[in-house]
Order: C-alpha cells, then sequence, then structure tokens
C-alpha cells in the first residue's frame, strides 16, 4: 500500500491528539462518536456496539502502547480511521497490560467490495511495530506532523 | 432511525462478525497480527439473545431478504440505496421509516437504514 492511499483514511477531523476518555469504554465511545460525527452517521450506536462486541472476542490493545479497535459494520459507507492518543495512558486491557497511548480505530462497510479493510489493518500494524515509529507518533501534535511521520516511516 | 430497523442491523452485523469468526482464512490473518479472535460461543448466545428482542415478522422478512442478498440491510445516503444504487422517491423519507412497516427499497427489496 503506497503512502498516499494509506494517508487517504485518514483526516484531521478524525484525528485527536489528545483523548478525553479516561477508560477504555469511554475511548470507544469517544472514538466512534468522532467517527459518525465526520461522516454524517445520526446515531454512532451501531458502530459502537459492533466495536465492543469485537473487543469481547479478545482486547485489540496489541501491547507497547498501542490499541486498534476495528470492525466491519452496515452504518460504514466507506473504511475511515480515526487516530486518537491519550499522553496519560488508558487501561485497555492489552495484552502486555501496560497503558495504551495510541489508538487507531478503523471502521470499513460491511461488504467492503474494495477490499481495503485487511490490508489496512496490516499496514497499521506494521507501522507501529516499530519503537521508532511509535515515540514519534506519541509527540506528534498536530495531523500536519502525523502525515509528516507517516510519509516517513512508510516512504522509507 | 427506527428501533425495528436498528435492531436488524445489529444481527446482520452480528451475523457477520460470526461469519468472520467461522471463516478459517479470515480468523488466520487476523490472528498473525497479533489479534486474538476467540468466543464463537458468546456471539452466537448474543445473536439468540437479540432474535427474541425482534418481532417474528421483521424476523421473516429479514430472513427472506438475506435468502435473496448477502446484505438485507443497507445504508441510505443522499436518498440513494446503497444496495441497488437507485434513487428512492422524493416521497420516502426518514420519517416515513418509523411508520408502521419497515423501509424497504422499491426497487431491489432491501431493507433501508437511514444513515
Amino acid at each position: 500500500m503506497k503512502v498516499e492511499q494509506f494517508l487517504s483514511y485518514f483526516s484531521a477531523e478524525r484525528f485527536l491528539p489528545e483523548l478525553r476518555a479516561r477508560s477504555k469504554d469511554g475511548v470507544l465511545t469517544e472514538l466512534t462518536r468522532v467517527l459518525a460525527e465526520d461522516t454524517d452517521i445520526r446515531d454512532p450506536g451501531l458502530l459502537l456496539e459492533m466495536i465492543r462486541r469485537r473487543e469481547s472476542l479478545g482486547s485489540t490493545g496489541l501491547g507497547e502502547g498501542i490499541a486498534i479497535p476495528h470492525g466491519r459494520s452496515t452504518a460504514a459507507t466507506q473504511t475511515k480511521v480515526v487516530f486518537a492518543k491519550s499522553s496519560k495512558g488508558i487501561d485497555y486491557d492489552a495484552m502486555d497490560k501496560e497503558p495504551c497511548k495510541i489508538f487507531f480505530l478503523i471502521v470499513a462497510p460491511y461488504d467492503d467490495v474494495r477490499q481495503e479493510y485487511l490490508p489496512l489493518l496490516g499496514k497499521i500494524v506494521e507501522t507501529v511495530s516499530q519503537d521508532r515509529t511509535r515515540d514519534k507518533l506519541l509527540e506528534l501534535g498536530t495531523f500536519e506532523d502525523f502525515q509528516r511521520v507517516v510519509r516517513e516511516v512508510i516512504g522509507e | 432511525m427506527s428501533e425495528r430497523v436498528q435492531k436488524l442491523a445489529q444481527l446482520q452485523d452480528l451475523e457477520l462478525m460470526i461469519r468472520e469468526v467461522e471463516d478459517p482464512a479470515s480468523k488466520e490473518q487476523e490472528e498473525a497480527l497479533g489479534f486474538t479472535v476467540a468466543g464463537l460461543e458468546q456471539l452466537e448466545k448474543a445473536r439468540d439473545r437479540l432474535i427474541k428482542q425482534i418481532p417474528k415478522k421483521d424476523l421473516r422478512i429479514y430472513q427472506r431478504v438475506r435468502r435473496r442478498y448477502d446484505r438485507a440491510v443497507v445504508p441510505v445516503a443522499n436518498r440513494i440505496c446503497l444496495g441497488c444504487f437507485q434513487e428512492l422517491p422524493t416521497a420516502r423519507t426518514a420519517a416515513i421509516a418509523e411508520g408502521d412497516s419497515l423501509p424497504i427499497c422499491e426497487s431491489c427489496g432491501r431493507l433501508l437504514y437511514w444513515l
């Protein structure tokens, strides 16, 4: 996946440099609300229900401070990502039991006809797997910074 | 949006998740990325609980449409049914969908979910 295609799933409206939420469910609620507001979905309830259900299969807190809640829903018309951070970290029931500080919410349409969902999920996991990238993501403050870091990392 | 359609959309999403967990290829892909995917039984129980909350008539309609299409409930965006991409008649609005009958696309027969 090319860097510009990767960046097309993100937007400044779906970039949260500091989450207000202080709990795992609060994070899921805040992220799905932002996604719904930005994509003209009146009721984020269906998205939230799906994301909570996915978490019940196993936490998407991968460890190393990263969580990637994800899923497909009838309510989604396009694949979109919300990027968010929490400087204090949130108890997310991650695999290493450490607090999560970097969050990517991925929601894809039910039919995913363009088959974007799993390749995008894989690219995000690959991108955050390096310590250096995670440090850069933690430090950035604006969506422009985010774009620059992604171009540096994926463009390498 | 009508709570009745919301329940059917929830059921559709839940059935999709069950299919993904049951599908070895899909499960393997997620697990290869480091995610845990377990708990099929609890998803099936959740589906059974949800089905009990849905009026039988609505469930029959949903199942009938599901036999024809993989996706029975489809979003409506800008008055376009995103199942068949036909424009809905002007008179057809989300408000009408709150009435007694489930909102159905006159063109393809899918159940309509207003975003």
